[in-house]
């Protein structure tokens, strides 16, 4: 529901000749539905930091619906991540020795966000992830369930925006291909606005829009036109 | 949070274990350094509370005052009985009374003495009465006897030697209600039978400790106590033998006075009158006398002349006992230090692993942040996770230094007879509260390293 616009994005480290990553202009509308792609090394995950506040540019502007985030202080950074993304990862995060329940629970209990709505949407949401059991001890789960409780951690405050980076990379393509489909699934319920960085390309072609970077800039941009629907 | 937190502590609770269990020793030093100093410290007030001023032979005046208050076994020198004559007549005496030691039974000292010190000094009795003839007794509430018990004094504890007093035999009248005082492992006599028992006030009448061994054997066997009785405890190789030694020397030169008396030797009579006065003359030598002044002037003025006399010495024991206790200060700051070293490392132990540990969770908490939990919250949950370590381990520590002291001063008790108190005082807190806020502060370093972490690291590993 939120849409970013990248302008004059660097980011750059001492000792490296070149920016990791350089976008002058990059616009992704509300409610896009987005793949990054690009070999290891070309930028995906320092996209990924930049975008959901994790780190700022070195220069540049990261406007979501006009709040330039890279202008935030890094504890209104926090907050507004937290209201406004649902972040998953290639490792899920998840906390050992706190139930499923917990766990998808637990950023908005420390943000002191949690009331009793959040309590049943998050047992709803494990139940649309398909998880039947939100008591179950996390470290007792398997690898796709594990993933299907971050998904289900993610989507918990209604963000505006999901990002995930390399979401189904470590799990076999089944799994994958299950997380993947949920993604986009709920993506599209919430009309949120969906990233996702990954190389599998049964995934990436479900996606309305796809980026390939390379050496740290876009060097393909396949729905540029067709996204803005 | 909290829950969190303890689902952290839950996965390495081995970990955590062993860190709450070395602050908990290192506090526990810490504790019982500090309130056995304070034990010792108000158990021997208690036990000199009574005492104002002690006079005896010229000696060590420590000595004087651990063998009358705390009935420590020593050999004492005597001084001439008419002390205590011209103690009693005094006018800025209230009370004198003598205490005469060397007989044991069953292991508990026998103290000859008089009535007058029983009830100056006691809050009465348990059961029973005060003796009020010369083979009578009456013992402390420690002294596992009982009324109507015989008892046969032995000379010197047996196990090291003592032989037994044949034909002696006192009977208990009365039992003490408890003084929290070393008197009350005592066996309290008139004096008169003690200086009877060991052929003083009158002429030579030796006989009496060269008895068979069989005797002393059947008379114990007939008292009902056993061998092992006499045996344990006394492993300290205290001596007191010589106190007897001294008293026939002294009985010796005493004799002379006594010339009007040799013809009906006093020998020990169970069943003669209690008799508490004496003549010029009369009484025979002392170790030691228990003097109560009328006034605390009196009490100096009575020390000062009895100080000059030179076959005399007279000590106050809180001022002995303060002596001791500047000395006891002195290893307590040294142990107190020795204790605070053993924290210090110890904190700086554990300062070391928690940050380390801290390097390990990059990844955790910069999970926690990435998915929007405030830096204040991280901070929170790092600090409160060490918090509640160090106060497990310091409330920990207190008990078990608590308990440790206890137990030292129980045994202290089953051995010395007195209890040493083990209390809390309220500058406890002073230090309580600086050792909480030191733990608060050093949770707040891995806390602060924490908040200061940047939640990309999260991505990377
Ligand atoms: N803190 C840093 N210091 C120096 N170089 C960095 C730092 N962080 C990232 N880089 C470099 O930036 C480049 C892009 O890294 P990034 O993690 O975004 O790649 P990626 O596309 O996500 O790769 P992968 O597919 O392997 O995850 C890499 O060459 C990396 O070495
Ligand atoms: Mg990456």
């Amino acid at each position: 529901m939120l849409g970013l616009h990248l302008s004059s994005v660097e980011v750059a480290y001492p000792g490296l000749a070149a920016p990791v990553l350089r976008i002058p202009d990059l616009d992704i509308p509300a409610g896009a539905r987005v793949a990054v792609t690009g070999p290891s090394g070309s930028g995906k995950s320092t996209l990924v930091n930049i975008v959901t506040g994790l780190a700022p540019p070195g220069s540049g502007c990261v406007l979501w619906d006009g709040t330039d985030i890279a202008r935030l202080p890094e504890g209104a950074r926090d907050r507004w991540r937290g209201a406004n993304i649902g972040l998953v990862m290639q490792d899920f995060h998840l906390f050992p020795g706190l139930s499923a329940l917990e766990n998808v629970l637990l950023p908005a209990r420390l943000s002191r966000v949690a009331d009793t709505a959040m309590k049943d949407r998050a047992r709803t949401l494990l139940a649309e992830v398909g998880l039947d059991r939100p008591g179950q001890p996390v470290e007792t789960m398997s690898r796709g369930e594990m993933q299907r409780v971050a998904v289900a951690r993610a989507l918990l405050r209604a963000p505006g925006v999901i990002v995930a980076d390399e979401p189904t990379a470590s799990l076999d393509p089944e799994n994958g291909a299950a997380i993947g489909a949920l993604l986009i699934d709920l993506a599209h319920r919430s009309g949120a606005t969906l990233i996702v960085v990954s190389h599998d390309s049964r995934l990436t072609a479900r996606l309305d829009r796809v980026l390939s970077l390379s050496g740290g800039e876009i060097l393909s941009d396949s729905g540029c036109e067709g996204a803005r629907q | 949070m909290i829950h969190f937190v303890l689902a952290d502590l839950k996965r390495f609770r081995l970990g955590s274990a062993v860190i709450v269990l070395l602050i908990a020793l290192a506090v526990a030093l810490g504790t019982t350094v500090t309130l056995q100093e304070r034990a010792l410290r108000l158990g021997s007030a208690r036990a000199s509370e009574k005492f104002d001023l002690i006079v005896g032979a010229p000696g060590s005046a420590t000595q004087l005052v651990l063998s009358s208050v705390f009935l420590q076994p020593a050999a004492l020198p005597l001084m001439p009985g008419d002390t205590l004559v011209a103690l009693t007549e005094d006018p800025r005496v209230a009370w004198a009374a003598p205490i005469g030691f060397g007989d044991f039974v069953a292991g508990f000292p026998v103290i000859g003495t008089t009535t007058t010190l029983i009830e100056m000094t006691t809050t009465g009795f348990a059961e029973g009465r005060a003796f009020a003839a010369e083979g009578e007794a009456v013992i402390g509430s420690a002294v596992d006897l009982a009324l109507g018990d015989t008892l046969v004094p032995t000379h010197g504890k047996q196990a090291e030697g003592g032989h037994a007093h044949a034909g002696i035999a006192y009977r208990v009248t009365g039992r003490l209600d408890p003084t929290g005082t070393p008197w009350d492992r005592a066996v309290l006599v008139p004096i008169q039978a003690v200086w009877h028992v060991h052929g003083l006030g009158h002429e030579a009448h030796d006989g009496h400790d060269h008895e068979a061994e069989g005797h002393d054997e059947e008379a114990h066997d007939a008292d009902g106590h056993d061998e092992e009785d006499h045996a344990h405890a006394h492993a300290a190789g205290e001596d007191h033998a010589e106190s007897h030694a001294e008293n026939h020397g002294d009985d010796h030169g005493d004799a002379d006075h006594d010339d009007h008396d040799s013809h009906d030797a006093p020998a020990f009579d169970p069943d003669a009158p209690l008799d508490e006065t004496w003549a010029a003359g009369e009484a025979p030598g002392l170790p030691a006398i228990l003097v109560k002044p009328r006034s605390i002037a009196d009490a100096y003025r009575l020390r000062q002349d009895y100080r000059a006399t030179g076959d005399t010495l007279a000590v106050f024991p809180a001022e002995v006992l303060t002596g001791l206790y500047a000395m006891l200060g002195d290893a307590k700051r040294v142990l107190v230090a020795v204790a605070v070293g053993a924290q210090t490392l110890v904190a700086a132990a554990l300062l070391l692993v928690t940050v380390i540990q801290v390097g390990q969770r990059r990844r955790q908490i910069g999970a926690l942040r990435a998915f929007g939990t405030p830096r204040g919250a991280v901070f929170g949950i790092v600090w409160l996770e060490l918090a509640l370590l160090f106060g497990t381990g310091i409330l920990l520590g207190l008990g078990l230094g608590f308990a440790a002291t206890e137990g030292l001063s129980r045994a202290f008790a089953a051995e010395r007879g007195f209890p040493l108190p083990v209390a809390f005082a309220p500058g406890d807190l002073l230090g309580f509260g600086l050792l909480v806020l030191g733990a608060a502060g050093l949770s707040a370093v891995p806390a602060w390293l924490a908040y200061r972490q940047p939640p990309a690291a999260a991505l990377r590993d």
